[in-house]
């Protein structure tokens, strides 16, 4: 593959990554996240910090930025259990704002100059968009295995009340506020990875990187595709990866472009171009049922 | 009978509005106790505060000689005690059978050890359709939640209880609204799992059902027990027949 192709794998790689980690919070758990930008930016300051400042090894970095970003993330994770769905949404807009303000503004962050990272090395070789894919590519499998475990285990199903109600949930036992709080450690942290590679991907972050828009552009990822599965959040950061490319010169109408397909699939497709009710899936099942029906037919 | 458990003073207020007020009950194990009352009785409230919904103001709850008042709803639901909503409470977007296996891992849900636990196991899955044969939902088992009538839904509710194994079954009002012939349905339910020597608490506002059903019934009106016996009794007392029709005028 070219190193163009590469770059832009890299970079689509990092938002399927992101793009599944807020799938977690908000397609699975139900809760209403619009700030996963903050710590995709934690993630990105803390690992370029450790690594930059403390000369602390580039995974123990990553490592230690999932951790930051989950702490934090539980914090938000206990302040949801006393906000209704609309409430914490606005609440995760404030958080995205007042991140970006602090990055902008700290010195151990760069303030409005940002940071310069050097990138790390893997067996004595620098790092380059290549190893980036490779390495995005793996963590997104590995993700997408244990979400697929997730989903076929109590854990999963404990999600899947949640997200259908709540206290029908609790009435068979599922301590919801534990769950809500996990489910946002997990997606948090893992926004959290994502922008430790990031930050080292890119060898330069400003707090524009993570401004609010960017979470709008994970969240259109995530309801373009499907919400709640995971090959939705793969097609939509695809897609609002690789568009952009091919449309570069309607570049200044990112936003409006982002805001009117969000608004335009939630009113008339609400489960995505590929979610489980997606008129798209229905008619692959309702086909692929026919074939099948005709097979047995025919041997009947 | 054996008690299976007792409530002492229980209080439930919300700011001024005393909802129950210094009540006083024991169920007992095996037997079916109705409780009915006129709107705004404290009927729901009762049930929302033993089930751990509604953290009570003041009084003890014991369940089997241990004290429980306090406990959030999940423990409540580990501790045996299992309910059905007045408004139906679907989860909409799964299948019946997933409804009733979501049901099925009440000692499950332990956090993030939850997530090395796989859900549908032959024996879960075994359970929960044993328990929907049980309920008549079995032809219904692969369709979406929201795509059953009402009448499925009250059914739903009664496996997603059955299927926790249960000590205590609290159904309220699982006849509302629904046509002649579902409520048959629901009754003869009701009526079989009596005849199972469940533990069974019953709020319905149909009374010649709850009359036919129940062992005991006992009476709210505005938070506190106006009457308690059996059917006969309750029918005839004077108190309740006010609550119910009001006090005749004496002009």
């Amino acid at each position: 593959m070219g190193a163009y192709v590469y770059s832009i794998g890299a970079t689509a790689a990092i938002f399927i990554l992101l793009a599944l980690s807020l799938n977690i919070i908000t397609g699975y758990a139900g809760q209403a996240m619009m700030g996963h930008a903050a710590f995709f930016g934690l993630g990105a300051y803390t690992a370029a910090i450790l690594t930059q400042t403390y000369g602390v090894n580039f995974f123990v970095a990553l490592l230690l930025s999932m951790l930051v970003t989950g702490a934090c993330g539980a914090l938000l994770g206990l302040i949801s259990l006393r906000l209704q769905a609309d409430f914490l949404a606005i609440t995760t807009i404030g958080i995205n704002f007042v991140m970006v303000a602090l990055f902008n503004n700290l010195s151990i962050t760069g303030g409005s100059l940002g940071l310069t990272i050097v990138k790390p090395t893997l067996f004595g070789v620098k790092m380059g968009n290549r190893q980036f894919f490779w390495l995005t590519l793996i963590l997104i499998v590995v993700l997408c295995l244990l979400i697929v475990k997730m989903r076929r285990s109590w854990f999963g199903m404990a999600l899947a009340s949640i997200n259908n109600d709540a206290g029908a949930a609790r009435s068979f036992g599922i301590d919801v506020s534990r769950y809500q709080i996990l489910t946002f450690i997990i997606g948090t942290a893992i926004a959290g990875l994502a922008g430790g590679i990031y930050s080292h991907r890119m060898g330069y972050i400003c707090s524009s990187d993570f401004a609010f828009v960017i979470s709008i552009q994970i969240l259109s990822m995530v309801v373009i595709g499907g919400i709640g599965t995971i090959r939705g959040p793969i097609l939509g950061a695809l897609l609002l990866t690789f568009l952009p490319e091919v449309l570069r010169f309607a570049d200044d109408y990112r936003s409006l472009v982002y805001g009117a397909l969000l608004v335009l699939m939630v009113r008339f497709m609400p489960s995505g171009l590929i979610g489980d009710n997606s008129p798209l899936v229905i008619g692959c099942k309702k086909l692929t049922g026919k074939l099948f029906a005709k097979k047995g037919g025919q041997k009947a | 009978m054996k008690e299976l458990m007792r409530i002492e003073g229980l209080k439930v207020y919300f700011g001024g509005l005393k909802a129950i007020d210094g009540l006083d009950l024991t169920i007992n194990q095996e037997e079916t106790l109705g409780i009915i009352g006129p709107n705004g009785a404290g009927k729901t409230t009762l049930f929302n505060a033993i089930c751990g919904v509604y953290k009570p103001t003041d009084g003890k709850i014991t369940l089997k000689g241990q004290e429980v008042q306090g406990l959030p709803a999940h423990e409540m639901a580990r501790k045996g005690i299992a309910r059905t909503f007045q408004i139906s409470k679907p989860l909409a977007d799964l299948s019946i059978l997933d409804n009733v296996i979501a049901a099925a891992g009440v000692h499950e849900y332990t956090g993030m050890r939850s997530y090395f636990r796989k859900s549908h196991t032959p024996e879960v899955v075994a359970k929960a359709e044993a328990v929907l044969e049980e309920t008549g939902l079995r032809e219904l088992r692969d369709k979406k939640a929201s795509d059953v009538s009402l009448g499925y839904l009250r059914r739903l509710e009664i496996a997603r209880v059955l299927v926790t194994d249960p000590e205590l079954i609290m159904l309220d009002e699982p006849c509302a609204g629904l046509s002649n012939f579902a409520i048959n349905e629901v009754t003869e339910l009701v009526m079989k799992l009596k005849a199972q020597k469940k533990s069974i608490v019953l709020i319905e506002h149909n009374l010649p059902i709850t009359m036919k059903v129940c062992d005991r019934i006992m009476v709210l009106s505005y938070g506190k027990k106006i009457a308690e016996g059996t059917p006969e009794v309750v029918k005839n007392d004077k108190q309740v027949i006010e609550a119910y029709l009001g006090e005749e005028d004496e002009e």
